[in-house]
């Protein structure tokens, strides 16, 4: 048997039908389930202790939108640098800025590369040259 | 000079017939690309030079053949027919695999989902070219472009043809360099391939741990059939995420997933005899496995672009064709197209959260269909 009358008989229709349905259903429910995760898990979250909280007091207040020129974001950038310890890890000064809540550090510390800012010495670990 | 006459009827060059040497030349092909190519070469060297120790002739009821009783490569290939290598491939792939960028864009996950259209499109397909529903569902797999997959699911429904579905499976995987790129570019304008993704948020430590115990309840309630690769994807993880059991997760993402792999790509190239594999059939899975993949690309694209119309914050269409499940395969070559039109935007690590949620995407599939066919 072929063609329309095979998928008829094997019941084609009713499974092409369904099964995209309940996928794109279960991973709906999924991916609903998970973008309110963090804020469940933020309700069971204790109160910050003290050491957390010096952390926050700590931050390095940065503009929500960084210059356009290199140089002065490498100037915003230096307070960042200065906490850490030569040569470093790239994923130390992108962790340090997440923490700190800079804008797109991924994307400014691919311009750092580029505009040899940021120096690779090798074995994964850069010098900040400014 | 008899005794010499019957040692050369049994050796391989009097046995040999046409079928053995396109196979040959088919393995060979496959070896020369893993090495010269370096075209997914952990997939395509096991699978290549099992292609050419299953198509060396040799004489029948020695206990030789992968399809003979009591043969080694019998009890290797148990592995594939049983559906345990594909599990325990499960379990390092979810201990190698980190959610957090799909945890921070939750929205990406239906471009997995979407791209699993592929699998029921081709599923129709191949019921219309004549194939049993049985045979056509582990056909409409390949669709979700995981070889573990497509193997398991085979090994239930239609163990007569887990050479050719492999071979096309993890062929297509390995020529998704060749077939991705046009059809992302032919279902995009530069503007929309331009298009840049957002930062994603910093996701907790206790989000992506508490995800593979979610994931594992929602999908596995949801489809009971695919446990045996889901459980053992989202235990891995959790081993991963949970920093408690480093030792079980290295060993999981390392030599475990390695070893399954050898013995799962070389039984399955070994299984592709050419009496066994060179008929009308295979072809037709060769033709309609290219169809799913095609289809599953696009649908990804094209489910991203319908999305942009209902959503503030637009997303890259391209990242639809990472919805497929070959992982990082496709959200690299995904990631390189983003590239080609601007060269700073980086899109693999969006691109790897479709192809994560690909990966749930396709075993939920599987284990659909196999519930449908019980």
């Amino acid at each position: 048997m072929y063609g329309l009358e095979a998928i008829s008989a094997n019941n084609g229709w009713a499974m092409a039908i369904t099964g995209p349905l309940i996928v794109m259903s279960g991973l709906t429910i999924l991916a609903l389930i998970i973008s309110q995760l963090h804020k469940i898990v933020a309700i069971f979250d204790k109160k910050p202790d003290s050491a957390t909280q010096s952390a926050v007091e700590d931050k390095i207040s940065v503009p929500k939108i960084l210059p356009d020129n290199i140089l002065e974001t490498a100037d915003i950038y230096q307070a960042l640098i200065d906490k850490l310890e030569q040569p470093f890890e790239l994923k130390a000064l992108y962790r340090i800025a997440e923490q700190n809540d800079f804008p797109h550090p991924i994307l400014t510390v691919g311009r750092f590369r580029v505009a040899g800012i940021l120096v690779p010495e090798g074995e994964g670990l850069f010098v900040w040259k400014r | 000079m008899e005794l010499f006459l019957q040692f050369i009827s049994n050796t391989g060059f009097f046995l040999a017939e046409y079928r053995n040497f396109v196979m040959i030349g088919i393995g060979s092909l496959f070896v020369y690309l893993a090495i010269a190519k370096e075209y997914e070469p952990l997939l395509l060297l096991p699978i290549g030079f099992g292609v050419l120790i299953g198509n060396i002739p040799f004489f029948k009821g020695f206990g030789l053949g992968i399809y003979e009783q009591n043969s080694v490569l019998h009890y290797l290939y148990f592995g594939v027919t049983t559906g345990v290598y594909p599990s325990i491939v499960f379990l390092g792939l979810g201990a190698m695999t980190d959610f957090s960028s799909l945890l921070a864009r939750p929205k990406l996950m239906l471009l997995g989902a979407a791209a699993q259209t592929g699998i029921w499109a081709t599923l129709l397909s191949a019921m219309a070219l004549g194939f049993t529903s049985k045979e056509a569902a582990s056909i409409a797999i390949i669709g979700g472009a995981d070889g573990p997959t497509s193997i398991f699911l085979t090994a239930k429904l239609a163990p007569h043809l887990i050479g050719p579905i492999a071979i096309a499976a993890y062929s297509y995987m390995a020529l998704i360099p060749i077939i991705q790129p046009p059809i992302m570019r032919l279902l995009t304008s530069r503007e929309e391939r331009l298009i840049r993704m957002p930062e994603p948020r910093p996701v907790s430590k206790k989000e992506v741990m508490i995800f593979p115990v979610v994931g594992l309840f929602l999908c596995c309630f949801l489809a009971p059939a695919s446990i045996p690769l889901l459980g053992p994807f989202f235990f891995g993880n959790i081993m991963k995420e949970s920093g408690v059991v480093d030792r079980l997760a290295n060993t999981a993402r390392t030599a475990v997933i390695d070893t399954a792999t050898i013995f799962l790509g070389l039984t399955v190239g070994a299984s592709t005899q050419g009496d066994v594999f060179l008929n009308a059939k295979s072809v037709g899975i060769f033709l309609l496995g290219a169809v799913a993949f095609s289809i599953a690309t696009a649908s990804g694209v094209i489910f991203a672009k319908i999305m942009n119309l209902f959503m503030k914050e637009k997303i890259n269409p391209l990242l639809g064709a990472a919805g497929v499940s070959a992982v990082p395969g496709s959200a690299r070559e995904v990631h390189l197209v983003g590239l080609k039109e601007d060269p700073t935007n980086f899109l693999l690590m969006h691109a790897m959260a479709c192809n994560s949620s690909g990966v749930i995407g396709s075993a939920v599939c599987a284990g659909i269909l196999w519930s449908f066919m019980m």
